[in-house]
């Protein structure tokens, strides 16, 4: 194939498109939408956040006593109860009607009776829920605290010394790697990375895969098909306006990757500086608590650098090249043997199963990046874009990840020839019939 | 004279139905040949396969006297039927980009076109977009994007269609301009004015099939029938008994102009042209006395309903 033809065909698509309003309307936009989602999240989420005031009724007494000077009632484990910024108690022994404790300011009425011990329930009142998060906090202080009830009722333990017999056994992974023990682990963290990655390439065939069957359609409708494809073989020209296409694609995602990133930083400069959310409350005394500590105590970060981000980046970016050229060129067949955009949506479901099925074994790989279901599918070129990136992120051979490559180009040119032969005999088709049933007969060779 | 297109040959079959059936002619360097056909003929697959759009199940295809070649069709210069341009794209550019598909460098094409747009007074509309041209316009540049390459070989295939009669003659002026300079054509038309304005060939089809072939002349000449066109002062009598056994009469009558008449007449076979106007000009005044040679229309129809007849005669 002349690489000067083909040169001139990306060129033409990628021009057209990138100097276009829309397109640059929509390279914009998204950075701007989806940093003002984020920002509009946190302070929606800040806003959001109302203070709970609950009043305990503990009418077996379990976890109160009354103060002798105040009279009120107290919690007999005062730490089981930590200050919150959007928590309080109050303790009672007789909760007075609903339409009293709510006048009275509680939020929230917990009440249990002397079956609590056995049967470990008690009741959540409330008018409007306090969200899920308090009810947690709510649920763990009063389980802690009837823990300290039961451990006061033994004679044999003291709440000291139950505190410390008390333990959590946590499991450290270790994979056996080349005959060697080595850190393993961090599946869920793993498989969510390669899901992300997934997911995204998935995104960006679906649409750009449309977008390659609407040219062709508009090319079809304009009359210009028969005058190139007399000048570039119908091949050339299909790989030429696949890979324009894809150009048009990776301009997109680096402008806003590009611009996101700018974004975020400015937003992070001004959550700093206090402008945007809780950096006052922070400057308040609270211990602020940055990511990379958080992601340290939980191993992600640990688990994050186990990935092997070079084979990452490299194989995303050669499925996305695979996938792409073989997505693309099923599209560009389906857009030839169609008249307009409409038809050809029917036509597009079929295509698109495979992608979507490796979509949802993908989503398993968030359990678990190993299963051999994932293996097999990774062999699979319909659905190996969208599956060897969450294995990759798993960790994988790298022969495995070649061969696989090799599977999907392969396939992938096997599939732009065909697409080629239909897109030439589309030309020669000026009837109203259209469908799989043309398709076939095109793949073939027959038909006018 | 050196052939630019050979065509030897050539069949194709949509499964049972054949669309070229051994069709075979020439296209000699810088002639302008028209091809002539009724609908379903075969025209547009014939041409198709010259492009190598369409695979021809047999028969050979020579330019320049090489064998079919990608490299060789890249030569061609091809206006069809079905044409368009991209609807959001500057003229300019998109005539740039039809340039560089046919092999040209930028620079080379942009000179090139800057000429064509100037000659066929497009200039104004190089940066304007395709969807803000008129009909007439984009035919233009259409026409400026299949010769800006100079080929050797032009198919144009209905090439006046939508085009005004002012812009019609000058794009005829531009086809002969550039066989002149070398260029063949190979033009593939329903309007029977134009091909007998520009066509020095003429191959017609039917069916699939060559029904008629050869040079316009020579082929208008051959079809003639013996009609003269006689205009005349005197009486139809007159006129009518000079005539005798030399001639049928056709038709007879008052001429625009005032006090000459004219006549359709048909020579009787083995009479000679001017053995009759010695007659005539015993008997009558003869103003003119003009050959009427059959039309290409009248020529085409006649070569389809032979054929026709030819195949509806069950052989004995």
């Amino acid at each position: 194939m002349n690489a000067g033809l083909i040169g001139a065909v990306v060129l033409r698509e990628w021009r057209t498109r990138v100097f276009k309003r829309s397109f640059l309307l929509g390279t914009l936009l998204l950075p701007i939408v989806s940093i003002g989602f984020m920002v509009g999240a946190v302070m929606l989420t800040e806003s959001s956040e109302v203070h709970n005031v609950v009043l305990v009724e503990d009418a077996p007494g379990l976890i109160t006593l009354r103060d002798a000077v105040s009279g009120q009632y107290v919690p007999r484990c005062p730490s089981c109860f930590p200050a919150r910024d959007n928590l309080s108690y109050h303790f009672t022994r007789e909760a007075p009607a609903d339409s009293i404790w709510k006048r009275q300011g509680h939020t929230v009425l917990v009440e249990y009776d002397d079956a609590v011990l056995q049967n470990h329930a008690g009741y959540l009142v409330y008018d409007k829920s306090p969200g899920a998060s308090a009810k947690r906090r709510i649920e763990r202080d009063l389980s802690r605290a009837m823990e300290h009830a039961r451990v006061l009722q033994s004679t044999v333990l003291d709440w000291s010394e139950y505190q410390r017999l008390k333990m959590e056994l946590t499991l450290v992974d270790k994979t056996i790697e080349d005959g060697q023990r080595v850190n393993g682990g961090g599946d869920e963290v793993r498989g969510t990375i390669g899901f992300m990655f997934s997911a995204l390439l998935l995104l960006v065939l679906l649409v750009y895969g449309g977008v390659i069957m609407r040219s062709v359609v508009e090319e079809k409708a304009n009359h210009v098909v028969e005058v190139l494809i007399a000048a570039v073989r119908p091949e050339a020209l299909l790989l030429g306006k696949v890979l324009g296409l894809g150009a048009v694609a990776l301009t997109q995602l680096v402008a806003w990757t590009l611009l996101s990133s700018m974004g975020f930083i400015v937003f992070q400069l001004l959550y700093d500086s206090g402008a945007v959310g809780t950096a006052a409350s922070v400057a308040a005394g609270e211990v602020p608590v940055d990511l990379l500590t958080v992601m340290g105590e939980n191993d992600v970060l640990g688990h994050l650098l186990n990935i092997n981000w070079p084979l990452m980046a490299a194989g995303s970016m050669a499925f996305f090249i695979g996938g792409y050229l073989l997505y693309g060129s099923l599209f560009a067949a389906v857009g030839s043997s169609v008249q307009s955009e409409q038809e050809g949506q029917g036509l597009t479901i079929p295509v698109t199963m495979p992608l979507l099925f490796g979509y949802l074994a993908a989503t398993m790989a968030i359990e678990n990046p190993d299963l051999p279901i994932l293996e097999w599918l990774g062999w699979f070129p319909l659905t190996s874009p969208v599956i060897m990136l969450v294995r990759i992120a798993g960790g994988v051979a790298i022969w495995e990840v070649v061969l696989s490559w090799v599977l999907l180009m392969l396939t992938a040119r096997l599939v732009l020839g065909l697409a080629g032969r239909i897109y030439r005999f589309s030309v020669l088709h000026d009837g109203s019939r259209s469908g799989w049933k043309l398709l076939v007969q095109w793949v073939r060779g027959h038909g006018k | 004279m050196s052939t630019t297109l050979q065509v030897t040959q050539l069949e194709k079959a949509y499964g049972p139905q054949k669309v070229l059936d051994g069709v075979t002619f020439d296209v000699p360097k810088g002639s302008i040949v028209g091809l002539l056909g009724p609908n379903g003929a075969g025209k547009s697959t014939l041409i198709r396969s010259i492009m190598g759009i369409v695979e021809p199940d047999a028969g050979d295809i020579r330019l320049s006297g090489r064998p079919w070649s990608r490299e060789a069709v890249q030569g061609i210069g091809y206006l069809p039927e079905e044409r368009g341009l991209y609807k959001d794209m500057r003229v300019g550019d998109q005539a740039v980009y039809f340039a560089q598909l046919k092999g040209m460098k930028k620079a080379d094409a942009t000179a090139a076109l800057r000429l064509w747009f100037d000659r066929l007074e497009v200039q104004g509309w190089w940066d304007k977009k395709v969807s803000d041209i008129s009909k007439g316009m984009a035919q233009k540049i259409q026409f400026i994007c299949t010769v800006v390459h100079r080929p050797s070989l032009l198919i144009l295939d209905e090439p006046l269609s939508g085009f005004d009669p002012i812009n019609a003659r000058r794009i005829i002026k531009e086809v002969r301009t550039l066989a002149e300079e070398g260029t063949s054509v190979l033009l593939s038309t329903h309007d029977m004015p134009s091909v007998e304005r520009l066509c020095d060939q003429v191959v017609m089809l039917d069916r699939g099939r060559v029904v008629l072939s050869g040079r316009s002349e020579s082929l208008r000449e051959s079809g003639w029938d013996g009609t003269q066109e006689v205009l005349f002062k005197g009486t139809d009598m007159a006129f009518t008994i000079a005539l005798g056994a030399l001639a049928h009469l056709d038709t007879s009558g008052p001429s625009p102009v005032a006090g000459i008449r004219k006549a359709k007449i048909r020579l009787r076979e083995g009479v000679t042209a001017s053995a009759l106007l010695s007659a005539l000009m015993q008997s009558v005044d003869i103003v003119e006395f003009i050959k009427v040679r059959p039309t290409m229309e009248s020529l085409f129809i006649g070569a389809v309903e032979r054929a026709n007849t030819t195949e509806s005669t069950p052989a004995s």
